[in-house]
């Protein structure tokens, strides 16, 4: 086959790729228009799932894979796709680099728009640098701390990075900015831009929604995609050569790959255009060994070179090819990394002594010990979250919890029958629970308390029971008892005081999320009680 | 001088900002609050309440939608050729319509029929929810009946959220679920259930599903709040959804046990009436014990003495 051929199969291969990466992002929420039978399907609280396998990546995902198996001990449903992967690298190199990997494909992108370089300077920057055992460093360090029991991987892994990313800081910024010029065309008073501004409202709702998205600390998940993309100029698809543990992953297992780069050193006139296109700093130069595991296999080089002096091909002798250089350094730093990252991680006691109050799981969640093995941080369950409850945790975790999802109450609430985060989770962190499982269990994640000297009947300032009115379980956990309480002029006027039931509170938050008191209000919710945890209880039970 | 004159970058966003500056500033100017359509109106005289009640099992509901209205002199009295249309129907909650928590679909559908049968130009149904929307409009069955007949399903968004003169005795100026104003004729198709504070949840406070920003605070006044906002909505004709009732842990409900089948609708274009008939046939109290009741017929919104209405009873 002609360079030119196999480079436009690349191509196309990384256009679909990035394509299917974005759309199943985006379908990653709750549509606007789910259609249920009422009168037939109606026996039983109804689960709404998601049409499409929004998880499809993350099952490609070996390295997702092998930290799930070595930190968690869970095999994650899908995971063939990655043993298939790991089956085609061995066979041929980096593929997934090159042709796959959408992430890749974005800093590809960037760095062959706009290159920084040109002529020497970027042959130069093209040469291999020792930096590029920092991903070998990675890998060794991730995967040692999954197996000594805090999974890190999402932070770093490409596919959870680049989900992060977008869906938690891209897409919601572009549908913010957007939505706010939707709501100052509809409140202005020409009659056709609030027109316009209602149709084209409803053009966008499949991506954006109708609602203003918001996740904490996005602005940092988005400035870190930002500073790696910026990197790009400094040396092509920097992250993929430098950083990516994936990447590393994939070059270890590259060794055996039959497809090699074949160099014909007769034919080589030195003019260097074959290290000048190079993605991955692999020397195709003849005359130097190529570096099978830095490889992409975007196949520039075969393309470029004028003489025909380069091309892949499959080579079935059974010899393997140049080990990765990882270097000893990058290697013992990893293994002294990987095994200090955990108990660090576990220094500050959020795994074994204290939990945080305001660390509320999504419902489902395993234990928080085994939660932390399998969490990837990718955000699937952030993006799906239909009342934008669920967050990601700061210092509510602990350093090991870092952006792994917590529910944040002032912001949304867990729906009473809905179990969409649970079904969207790549790894299982998250539990899939039915919406009747959930509410006959009961799945708590957390239970309320009234503070009374911000309520606004305990306080003697208004009647209320908001918090009442919009408690789901039944009978409600939220009990109102008349009472006659002092107003501030000290006359008596009756009320109904809001009372928790803690047998029966769930934790849901919506008491919090509508309760008039802003900010911070009159009714909480607090980790207590959760039924994930035996120890975080509040009532003995019975 | 050169006539092709470069415009910098610098000089690019100043005038951008100059221009965007500019329109908003008009925007701004040309931005009074709205007028409503009505003042506080006098009462009308001569309404009409029906009451039908499906009597047979497996009784058809939308059959039952279409006596009671035929009752009142059939849906062409209410609605023209060529009507917007908007119902009003209770989804505020994700349940499933069995729970009586929400308005049910049924009924829904048949009034729908009506309005298009009656040559309505669009229908639209309108509510701004509670729980997040889409899953209330699936669960509740709105969502497949406006697929069904073609009504226009307004998702409920702040950019449909418009604050307009209440003018009313607790609320001056609130935010509005404009799609509700913005139409020829508006039918408020609410469900009866009861409710913590203000007794019971029936027409008239339903309209609190029509408003938006901190609706959470209208509790501190409920029954004047729930008038004020009766008084500004004014639909033209209110149908209550009594084929279930909830009689426990309302307005959300969550279990079939706090669900009693009534069989029952109430039509009237006397909003207070349609309340006040709800709240004695089917719940057993006394309209005058029902705050936003009383006080509806204290600022003149209708009446809870139904002898001074034209009554009907359809039977099915």
């Amino acid at each position: 086959m002609s360079s030119r051929l196999l480079l436009w199969i690349r191509r196309i291969s990384q256009t679909f790729f990035l394509l299917l990466f974005v759309f199943l992002l985006v379908e990653t929420h709750l549509p606007q228009d789910v259609y249920l039978d009422y009168s037939v399907a109606f026996s039983t609280e109804q689960d709404i799932r998601l049409a499409h396998p929004i998880t499809f990546f993350f099952q490609l995902d070996p390295l997702i894979w092998l930290t799930s198996l070595l930190s968690g001990y869970h095999l994650i449903k899908g995971f063939w796709w990655a043993i298939g992967l790991l089956l085609i690298t061995l066979l041929f190199g980096r593929v997934f680099c090159g042709f796959i990997c959408p992430f890749g494909t974005i800093n590809h992108l960037i760095s062959w728009f706009r290159p920084a370089l040109k002529g020497e300077r970027m042959i130069r920057a093209n040469r291999k640098a020792p930096s590029q055992r920092i991903k070998y460093f990675l890998l060794i360090t991730l995967l040692l701390g999954a197996i000594m029991g805090i999974n890190l991987t999402g932070l770093m892994d490409p596919i959870s990075l680049l989900f992060r990313s977008l869906g938690l800081a891209v897409l919601p910024g572009i549908g913010t900015g957007i939505k706010s010029l939707f709501d100052a065309m509809a409140n202005s008073d020409i009659k056709l831009l609030n027109l316009f501004s209602y149709s084209a409202e409803i053009f966008v709702s499949p991506v954006f929604g109708y609602g203003y998205q918001a996740y904490r600390m996005a602005w940092f998940i988005g400035l870190f995609f930002l500073v790696i993309l910026f990197l790009n100029r400094i040396r092509p698809r920097f992250w993929c050569r430098t950083l990516c543990p994936l990447g590393a992953l994939l070059g270890i297992f590259s060794r055996f790959s039959l497809l090699r780069l074949v160099k014909d050193t007769k034919k080589c006139t030195d003019c260097k255009l074959c290290t000048k296109k190079c993605q991955g700093a692999a020397s195709p130069m003849p005359g130097q060994e190529w570096e099978n595991a830095e490889c992409l296999v975007c196949l520039n080089c075969f393309d470029s070179c004028p003489e025909d002096a380069l091309s892949f091909k499959f080579r079935w002798s059974p010899g393997v090819n140049k080990a990765p250089d990882m270097g000893r350094r990058a290697v013992l730093g990893g293994l002294v990394a990987g095994i200090s990252l955990p108990f660090l991680g576990r220094l500050d006691g959020r795994v074994n002594k204290v939990s945080d109050a305001r660390l509320i799981r999504p419902p489902g969640s395993l234990p928080e010990g085994d939660f932390l093995r399998l969490c990837q941080r990718c955000g699937l369950c952030m993006k799906a979250c239909p009342t934008n409850a669920i967050n990601p945790a700061i210092t509510e975790a602990g350093m090991a919890g870092f952006w792994t999802p917590h529910l944040v109450m002032i912001q949304g609430y867990c729906e009473y029958t809905c179990t969409l985060c649970g079904s969207v989770c790549p790894t299982g962190a998250i539990m899939k629970v039915s919406a009747k499982e959930k509410i006959e269990r009961p799945i708590r994640i957390g239970s309320a308390y009234v503070d009374r000297g911000r309520c606004l009947p305990w306080s003697g300032n208004a009647p209320c029971i908001v918090c009442e009115e919009h408690c789901p379980t039944s009978p409600k956990a939220i009990y109102l008892r008349d009472d006659i309480v002092q107003g501030p002029d000290g006359k008596g006027f009756s009320v109904k005081l809001p009372y928790v039931d803690l047998k029966r509170c769930v934790g849901c938050g919506i008491c919090e999320y509508k309760c008039p008191v802003r900010g911070k209000p009159a009714i909480r919710i607090i980790a207590a009680g959760e039924s994930r945890s035996l120890r975080n209880q509040i009532l003995l039970g019975s | 001088m050169d006539s092709r004159q470069f415009i910098t970058r610098r000089g690019f966003l100043k005038r951008l900002s100059q221009l965007s500056g500019g329109l908003a500033l008009t925007g701004f100017a040309t931005w009074p609050i709205q007028i409503p359509r009505l003042a506080w109106a006098g009462q009308k005289s001569g309404g009409f309440i029906v009451e039908g009640v499906g009597q047979k099992e497996n009784y058809s509901v939308k059959l039952l939608v279409r006596n009671v209205f035929d009752a009142a002199g059939g849906i062409q009295k209410f609605i023209s050729k060529g009507d917007v249309v908007a119902i009003k129907p209770n989804v505020s909650w994700a349940r499933r319509p069995q729970l009586a928590a929400t308005t049910n679909p049924e009924v829904l559908e048949g009034v729908i029929e009506l309005c298009q049968e009656a040559g309505a130009k669009k229908v639209r149904i309108a509510d701004n929810t509670i729980h997040y929307a889409s899953r209330c409009f699936a669960l509740t069955g709105v969502g497949i009946v406006a697929k069904k007949t073609g009504a226009e399903l307004i998702y409920p968004r702040s950019s449909l959220l418009r604050d307009m003169k209440i003018r009313g005795h607790r609320l001056d100026v609130w935010p509005v679920f404009v799609p509700l104003v913005e139409a020829d004729k508006v039918i408020n198709l609410p469900i009866a259930k009861v409710h913590g504070l203000s007794g019971l949840t029936l027409g008239m406070k339903s309209w609190i599903g029509g408003v938006g920003g901190r609706r959470n605070a209208l509790h501190q006044d409920i029954h004047q709040s729930i008038v004020d906002l009766a008084q500004f909505f004014r639909p033209n004709v209110t149908m209550i959804d009594a084929t279930r009732i909830m009689i426990r842990n309302g307005p959300s409900g969550g279990s079939p046990s706090d669900v009693v089948a009534k069989n029952t609708l109430i039509l009237s274009d006397d909003p207070v009436a349609a309340d006040a008939m709800a709240a004695t046939v089917l719940f057993g109290y006394n309209p005058k014990d029902i705050g936003f009741i009383s006080l509806g017929q204290k600022w003149g919104l209708g009446t809870y003495d139904l002898d001074k209405l034209n009554q009907k009873r359809v039977l099915l």
